[in-house]
Parts: C-alpha cells; sequence; structure tokens
C-alpha cells in the first residue's frame, strides 16, 4: 500500500490533491485543523475516486501534536511508510504592515513554515531509510513575487521555497525529491473574498484556476515520472506572473 | 553481553550494511570514512542502532565521534544507561 500524507486537506487545494492521489492508488491521510464534517467529506470523495484513507485531526503549527499523531500511525502500520508528503495546510491574514499586529504575523508564519517544518521532519528519516519519497510544498505566488497586503503571508511562502531548495540538495542522493507548487488565484474558500470579476481582467488566460488543475500538477510530482525534478518551484497561475 | 561481545555485534551489522570487509573495522579507524558516509547516510546509522540495539540515537550522540572506538563506547554506554 502507497500512503499519501496530505496536511489542510479538508478543503480547497489540499481536498482536490488528496482526491487526486487517491485516484492514483494512494491511501492519504487527510489532516485537518478543526472542520470535521468537511474533512469526513473529503475521506468520502477520497473513498469515491477508488482509495481509502484516514483522519489526522492536528493544528500543523503544534509540532509536538502532530509529531505524535504521525509516530502513532507509523506504529499502528509496522513496515509501511508515508512515501508522499504534501504540505499545504496556510492560513491567510491580510493587512499591510504598518497595521498588521503581532497575532496576525505571527499566526500566519506558524501555520505556513512551522507547519512544513513539523510536519516534513516527522516523515524524512523512513523517506530516507527507505530511499524513497516526495515532497511537495504548495506555496504561492506571493512567495515569488511578493503581495501588498500580504507580508506575512509572502515571508512564509517566500521562506518555504528557499527551504524547498536547501532540503532538495540535502536529501536528493536519498532518492527523496522536495518541489513546490506556486499557484496563483484558484477558485478555492481562500480567494473567495476576492473581486474575481476584477482579478481576472489582469490573468492572460482570463479566469481563476481550479484545484483540480493544482492537484494534476502535484500527483505528476509525486509519479515516478518526476523523479529528476527536484528543489524546482513551478507555478501555475494562468500566466500572471513569470 | 560483554563489552567484546557487543563490539563484535557492532562490527557485523556495520560491515553487512555497509558491505566492508570487517577486517577494515578496526577500533582507530575513521568511521565514516571506512564505511564511505556522508552526514546523511548517518540516518541509517541511526535505524541500525534502533533495529539492533533497541534505543534511539540523535545527532547530538554523534558529536566528536570519529573511530570505531568512539562510536563503540557510544553504543556500550547508552546499553548501559538504558538498564
Amino acid at each position: 500500500m502507497k500512503y499519501a500524507l496530505v496536511t489542510g486537506a479538508s478543503r480547497g487545494i489540499g481536498r482536490a490533491i488528496a482526491v487526486r492521489l487517491a485516484r492514483e492508488g494512494y491511501n492519504i491521510i487527510i489532516n485537518y485543523r478543526s472542520n470535521d464534517s468537511e474533512a469526513e467529506a473529503a475521506l468520502e470523495e477520497v473513498r469515491q475516486a477508488g482509495s481509502d484513507g484516514c483522519l489526522m485531526r492536528c493544528d500543523v503549527s503544534d509540532r509536538e501534536a502532530l509529531t505524535q499523531h504521525i509516530e502513532e500511525w507509523q506504529a499502528s502500520h509496522p513496515g509501511e511508510y508515508i512515501e508522499v508528503l504534501v504540505n499545504n495546510a496556510g492560513i491567510r491574514k491580510d493587512n499591510l504592515l504598518m497595521w498588521m499586529s503581532h497575532e496576525e504575523w505571527r499566526s500566519v508564519l506558524d501555520i505556513n513554515l512551522e507547519g512544513f517544518f513539523a510536519a516534513t521532519q516527522a516523515v524524512l528519516k523512513d523517506m530516507l531509510v527507505k530511499k524513497n519519497g516526495r515532497i511537495i510544498n504548495i506555496v504561492s505566488l506571493s512567495g515569488l513575487k511578493g503581495m501588498p497586503g500580504q507580508t506575512n503571508y509572502s515571508a512564509a511562502k517566500g521562506a518555504i521555497i528557499a527551504a524547498t531548495k536547501a532540503l532538495a540538495q540535502e536529501v536528493a542522493k536519498k532518492r527523496v525529491t522536495v518541489n513546490a507548487i506556486a499557484p496563483g488565484f484558484i477558485a478555492t474558500d481562500l480567494t473567495g473574498d476576492l473581486d474575481e470579476g476584477e482579478l481576472k481582467k489582469l490573468i492572460p488566460t482570463g479566469r481563476f484556476g481550479k484545484p483540480e488543475e493544482v492537484a494534476a500538477l502535484a500527483a505528476f510530482l509525486a509519479s515516478p515520472d518526476a523523479a529528476y525534478i527536484t528543489g524546482e518551484v513551478i507555478s501555475i497561475n494562468g500566466g500572471l506572473y513569470t | 553481553m560483554t563489552r567484546e561481545e557487543i563490539i563484535e555485534q557492532i562490527r557485523a551489522v556495520l560491515a553487512e550494511e555497509f558491505e566492508v570487509d570487517i577486517e577494515t573495522i578496526q577500533p582507530d579507524a575513521p568511521l565514516m570514512q571506512t564505511l564511505d558516509l556522508d552526514s546523511l547516510d548517518m540516518v541509517d546509522i541511526v535505524v541500525l542502532i534502533e533495529r539492533n540495539f533497541g534505543f534511539v540515537v540523535t545527532g547530538q550522540d554523534f558529536v566528536g565521534i570519529k573511530t570505531f572506538e568512539d562510536f563503540y563506547n557510544m553504543i556500550i554506554d547508552r546499553k548501559m544507561a538504558e538498564k
């Protein structure tokens, strides 16, 4: 059995990736923070996609709790390991830096950046020992270009991009690849508060992306065909920023 | 187990895991060079210790370890501490 852990998988891009990886034959560990009903719905979609999975309710910024959950999973699955990790969990708390509270700064860094560290460290050893693994970090156009009003989010995503490049070089010898996907505007809850009508005028393809389009890219990076791609940041933004 | 028995066990598992002649594993020989390891390969040693000796080591445990003698002493000290 092949296992994939997707953080922040109850909704949006994370859920689409979970379902797509289920279609590719992975058993999915659906991590989520608090929305039980959405997580259950995501698990049901995974099952409808022909695979199975389990729920892992845990805030990824709580390193101790996340590590404990993953260790419990490992203990209950002897001989198995998490082959694909998708670090997707993230939040936005937009504000001009001038008005940004320390909580807005700290919480965005905690969930996006600390979550990457905690989840990756918890699964990496098994990947190294098995000499096989895929780490896929969902970052953002904000982390590449920087977006006004998102200094916190841009900083967190930019840091994950740098970490992707560093870690990729650390672990390449053990056949573990580390890549990042940088979506532009994707139609999800996270972008629900944005003015789609105005913003899509800026996008050469004239529309927001779909979560399933991001999921298809993640599935490719998880596949054996992508074994020679590592340390890359791949944009998926309709030509908005190249 | 005696100290000598533990050392022989360590030599045997290292020789098998890293595919080297057991005779190259001598107390004053350098651990990393003899086994042709880089820092990332230490993960294999960590797992090997867990499987064969039943305790968990971290990167901190390897600070100052240069020769096989240093490595034997670390394992034996940890085994004694576990008792």
